[in-house]
């Protein structure tokens, strides 16, 4: 085995040789037990155990012997305290990092969950792809102190590092490092690669998959289309954060239809419109993420039962100049969906904004039912959402949802929390596939949306 | 729960359970709401069939977290300038609206006698919620816009001419604010003013549902009668007003999260319930403990006592969910059916079987968390030498198939060594010891539903300790609901407040249970009248009740739990 870089991502300054337990804190000569410096925080997670590892037999070594350490109590001010309560799991989380940053950030959002959500977390980075061979795993156990008068929650975190060929066979690395008969979730933040064999490989041990399409490059569309193919070939249970994020505009857009005068309405769809933000004042295809706004018509196709009749293509001819002068501005993309009786044009297309690229703007609706026409616009800001109906012209509501953006915490306890496969999810991803062109029927000339976008990027 | 997505019924299948609506938009054609199975037919005839009409269920909702919202509404609350109404009601609905879950259209209109305006009204409870509200501090946009919404009645309710204006004013609400006809009443009064309410409402017609749609729902707080008697005239009195499918009665108990959970635990679970019966436990143990005293509520102690105020609701309610048979669909009349029927199975101790099975207590002076407290005799408002009891300890036997023989030990009481309620199934001792040799036998299984203060299952079981003998210990599974952490789970009267809206009574207690809970709990209040003076106090403040209780239990050889 060859020497691995500097410590991975998560480990401190302190290294130490290979095996050896670390406690944060001091262990006098000879009694076997850790002391802390610190008594442990009421709701706070804390580093309790370290140790370091070069091969999946030790990394194995280390995790039983954490939890085997008889004496592992905390002492606080020289009076024995607490037990440490034994490792708490109720599934395995593997995360696939390309860059330790992103690792970091991971960790940091998944120790929020300990107590809500103990796993054991394995954090993958590959490294050095035409190197040699070599692991490097920095095992760690945080615990949570739920009250002053209860035992801790503990759980663990592994962050392996994995160089030259090993890196391209990340399952065979993590598939003995799982706790079996607990459920597997792979979190791929960035930009996965959901169509190689290797990722294939290793989502065929998991039984669900997070990812968030609204962080992909390009128009995102490309990867939408292999993670729609996943629900197809596999039973893998699938979250997208940016499809999660938009549970406010769902339900704001619901309330509409609540109102009984209103309901008939959504049998007579005619129009789907969703403005998004861009950065580039021509507004051209391809250039902006655009999962979000894709998801919020797959949504609501697959909701109202429509049938994609031609998939989204970029709208002929400019608009004005976003600005006065400069070059002229895409007028988007379009696509029609079929209800049955009739035909429902949808439209996608671009507004420069200072929000973040590809972020939904606004979303408009036009249903016209035996001549009488309804109008709703739904808009969105950081604390609430913001929705106004027209009927014939006459402003008939205007409402303000208090509903603030959720956090990546919050996102991810949503992600988790969903058991099996879902199928208003299942519904939209493979809507918005298919508005988007690419499905597996759907080949490159199958109406394939904004420009193509290269090859696959390993 | 996220229903699947229903396909087209091929012919032959059976319809999904009432109350899962089915929201395929474009239904498959077929002849209009032909029955198609024999069951079909069975609820058409009972006129049951629950499933809401296809046109009015809005498929957007599908996988929300409501899948249904609550109609516009006015919730109606009489006693709004009360304790209760500041502590619980108000801020429940502030939270209901907080996260969007109540609707746009929805009025409050507060009723109590003292002059309030409705601004003054306003200032009153956003006070209290500074004080109550379950997420802190109060969110001032949320609470502006449920301002708005909130009103003030003057209103005595012997004022039948009051009744007619507040008909008329919350007809003007149906026009001015879009409330449809739907009205919740919300009784959180003192319980003598129950009768004169409901008598009153139908005197100005507000019990009358209208053909358009408009629904009049009652909620009761309890407690709902103080015996046998009092229970049947009021359920009478009601009943003359409303239906009983319009009467929501509340215990707030069946509203918390873990009650709720117990039937996911019981029924959704396939390795409890075939050992969930006399062959596999010996006997059950179910706790509601407080450490509170009688807090200033003194003289409504006085005529309520132990057996009143926890007995015949909460831990009847608890042991109902505990021993009742699987019910076949989770609505509202099959859950309760099969509660009643439990209830129903309780022997009631009579007479000279009081004593045996029967202990009562109150407490003295004593210590409870480093505090020292007063007797119950020296609390204001308490009679010097009073006989109510503030503990009582009950031995109950269900006489059915599944529970003959199976003794459940029930106790509360006040001023305990901590507040605690919890569920202890004990399992038989294995039939064959095999480790009779080893140094501390192994404890039979048990299984520990913890509902407060923090909420979780705790599941013993025996393992032997390493090394070359067989010692066998006890260890315990813990699982425990994120207590102390972020998970926001709901309080009772918030989950309770939102199913009156929507129409779910299943959460709620019906007439005949209560009635057949207080035909367990006359009985034996009726023999402590007979009986001679209770040698009160008989048990210290801080301390797990009087030695009679225990000596209750140990009579049959067990022990009760430490908790
Ligand atoms: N408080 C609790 O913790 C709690 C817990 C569970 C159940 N409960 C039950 O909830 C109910 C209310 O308890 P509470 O503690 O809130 O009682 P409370 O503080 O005494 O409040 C009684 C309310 O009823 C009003 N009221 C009484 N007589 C009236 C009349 N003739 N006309 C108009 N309004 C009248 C009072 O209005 P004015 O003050 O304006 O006269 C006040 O708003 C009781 O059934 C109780 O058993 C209470």
């Amino acid at each position: 085995m060859v020497e691995g870089p500097s410590a991975p991502a998560g480990e401190g300054s302190r290294s130490a040789a290979v095996g050896e337990i670390l406690a944060i804190g001091s262990r006098p000569a000879g009694s076997g037990r850790i002391v802390l410096e610190d008594a442990p925080r009421t709701g706070e997670p804390t580093l309790r155990w370290r140790s370091r590892a070069r091969s999946i037999d030790q990394i194995e070594q280390e995790l039983a012997r954490i939890w085997a350490e008889p004496n592992l109590q905390t002492i606080v001010e020289g009076e024995p305290g607490r037990h440490i309560a034994a490792r708490t799991s109720v599934m395995n989380l593997v995360v696939i990092a390309r860059q330790p940053e992103i690792g970091e950030r991971c960790a940091a959002t998944i120790q929020q969950l300990t107590g809500r959500h103990p796993s054991r977390t394995i954090i993958c980075s590959a490294a050095d792809p035409d190197g040699p061979s070599w692991l490097d795993a920095a095992i760690q156990a945080h615990c949570i102190l739920p009250r002053e008068d209860a035992p801790e929650t503990c759980a663990e975190l592994i962050y392996l590092t994995v160089g030259g060929e090993s890196g391209r066979h990340l399952d065979a690395v993590v598939a003995p490092l799982l706790i079996h008969d607990l459920p597997v979730t792979v979190w791929w933040p960035g930009e996965p690669n959901l169509a190689t064999e290797p990722a294939r490989d290793l989502l065929g041990m998991a039984d669900r998959l997070i990812v968030d399409g609204s962080t992909w490059s390009e128009d995102g569309l490309r990867r939408l289309g292999d993670l729609a193919a996943l629900l197809e070939d596999s039973r893998l249970a699938i979250s997208d954060f940016a499809l999660i994020r938009q549970y406010r505009w769902r339900e704001a857009i619901a309330s509409i239809f609540d109102v009984p005068e209103f309901l008939p309405y959504l049998r007579s769809m005619r129009r789907i419109a969703v403005a998004y933000a861009t950065h580039d004042e021509t507004g051209a295809p391809g250039s902006t993420n655009l999962v979000k706004p894709v998801y919020h018509v797959g949504w609501l196709a697959s909701r109202l039962k429509l049938q994609v009749e031609r998939p989204l293509r970029p709208v002929t001819g400019t608009s004005k100049p976003a600005r006065g002068s400069g070059p002229p501005m895409s007028r988007g993309l379009a696509a029609t969906l079929r209800d049955g009786r009739h035909d429902v044009s949808v439209v996608v297309r671009p507004a420069v904004s200072p929000m973040p690229a590809g972020t939904t703007l606004r979303i408009e609706l036009l249903a016209d039912r035996r001549g009488s026409e309804l109008r709703a616009d739904v808009t969105a800001v950081q604390e609430a959402v913001h929705v106004r109906v027209w009927l014939d012209g006459v402003e008939e509501l205007d409402r303000t949802f208090r509903a603030p953006r959720w956090t990546d915490v919050d996102l991810l306890a949503q992600a988790i929390e969903v058991g099996g496969r879902e199928p208003i999810t299942v519904e939209a991803l493979r809507m918005a596939a298919q508005l988007a062109g690419r499905t597996a029927g759907a080949g490159p000339d199958g109406g394939g949306a904004a420009g193509e976008d290269g090859g696959d990027r390993q | 729960m996220v229903p699947g997505t229903p396909g087209p019924a091929s012919p032959g299948t059976t319809v999904e359970p009432q109350g899962a609506p089915d929201l395929t938009p474009h239904p498959a054609p077929k002849p209009k709401d032909a029955p198609r199975t024999m069951r079909d037919v069975r609820l058409a005839r009972e006129g049951r069939r629950k499933t809401a009409p296809r046109s009015t269920a809005n498929p957007l909702r599908e996988g929300l977290r409501l899948e249904r919202v609550p109609d516009p509404a006015v919730l109606v609350l009489f006693g709004a300038t009360g304790d209760l109404a500041h502590r619980k009601v108000v801020p429940a609905l502030y939270q209901l609206w907080r996260t969007n879950l109540l609707p746009h259209e929805f009025v409050l209109v507060g009723i109590g006698r003292r002059e309030y305006t409705d601004e003054s009204y306003r200032a009153e409870i956003r006070a209290a919620l500074g004080k109550y509200a379950r997420v802190q501090p109060v969110d001032e946009e949320a609470w502006q816009s449920f301002a708005e919404r909130v009103c003030y009645e003057r209103l005595d309710f012997g004022d039948a001419d009051g009744f007619d204006a507040l008909a008329k004013r919350l007809d003007a609400f149906d026009k001015e604010r879009g409330t449809r006809g739907n009205r919740l009443f919300y009784l959180a009064t003192q319980p003598s003013a129950f009768g004169e309410i409901v008598a009153q409402l139908g005197r100005v017609g507000l019990d009358h549902e209208r053909h358009d749609g408009g629904w009049r729902r009652v909620v009761i707080e309890k407690p709902f009668g103080h015996d046998l008697d009092s229970a049947v005239r009021l359920n009478r009195e009601v009943g003359k007003v409303f239906r009983e499918r319009q009467v929501y009665r509340i215990d707030h108990y069946l509203g918390k999260e873990t009650v709720r959970n117990l039937l996911v635990f019981r029924f959704g679970n396939g390795i409890f319930e075939p050992i969930w019966n006399r062959r596999h436990i010996d006997h059950v143990q179910i706790t509601v403990a407080e450490a509170l005293g009688v807090e200033g509520r003194g003289s409504f102690y006085e005529e309520t006592g132990a057996s009143r105020d926890f007995l015949q609701n909460h831990l009847l309610q608890l042991l109902s969910l505990v021993a009742m048979e699987p019910p076949a669909t989770f609505e509202a009349e099959a859950l309760r059916d099969e509660k009643v029927k439990v209830i129903r199975a309780v022997a009631e101790p009579r007479g000279a079987d009081v004593e045996r099975t029967v202990v009562r207590g109150q407490y003295g002076p004593g210590w409870v968390a480093a505090k020292s407290v007063p007797g119950y005799r020296d609390e204001p408002e308490v009679d010097g030498s009073s006989e109510t009891e503030t503990y009582v300890a009950a031995r109950l036997t269900i006489d059915d198939w599944r529970w003959s023989g199976v003794p459940f030990y029930l106790r509360t009481g006040k001023r305990l060594p901590k507040r605690a309620t919890e569920i202890a199934i004990q399992f038989k001792q294995v039939p064959h010891r095999l480790f009779q040799d080893s140094a501390t036998e192994p404890d039979p299984n048990l299984l520990a539903i913890r509902i407060q203060p923090d909420e979780g299952i705790m599941l013993r079981f025996g393992a032997k300790i390493p090394g070359l003998g067989i010692d066998v210990r006890s260890v315990t599974m813990d699982f425990t609901y994120g207590s102390a952490f972020a998970v926001d789970s709901p309080d009772a009267y918030e989950t309770l407040i939102l199913d009156a809206l929507l129409g779910d009574a299943s959460l709620f207690t019906r007439a005949d249970e209560v009635e057949e809970a207080w035909g367990i709990v006359d009985p034996i209040i009726a023999a402590w009248a007979d009986a001679p003076a209770p040698d009160f106090p008989n048990y210290e403040a801080g301390s797990w009740g009087p030695e009679a209780a225990d000596r209750l239990i140990e009579h049959d050889g067990r022990r009760w739990r430490r908790i």
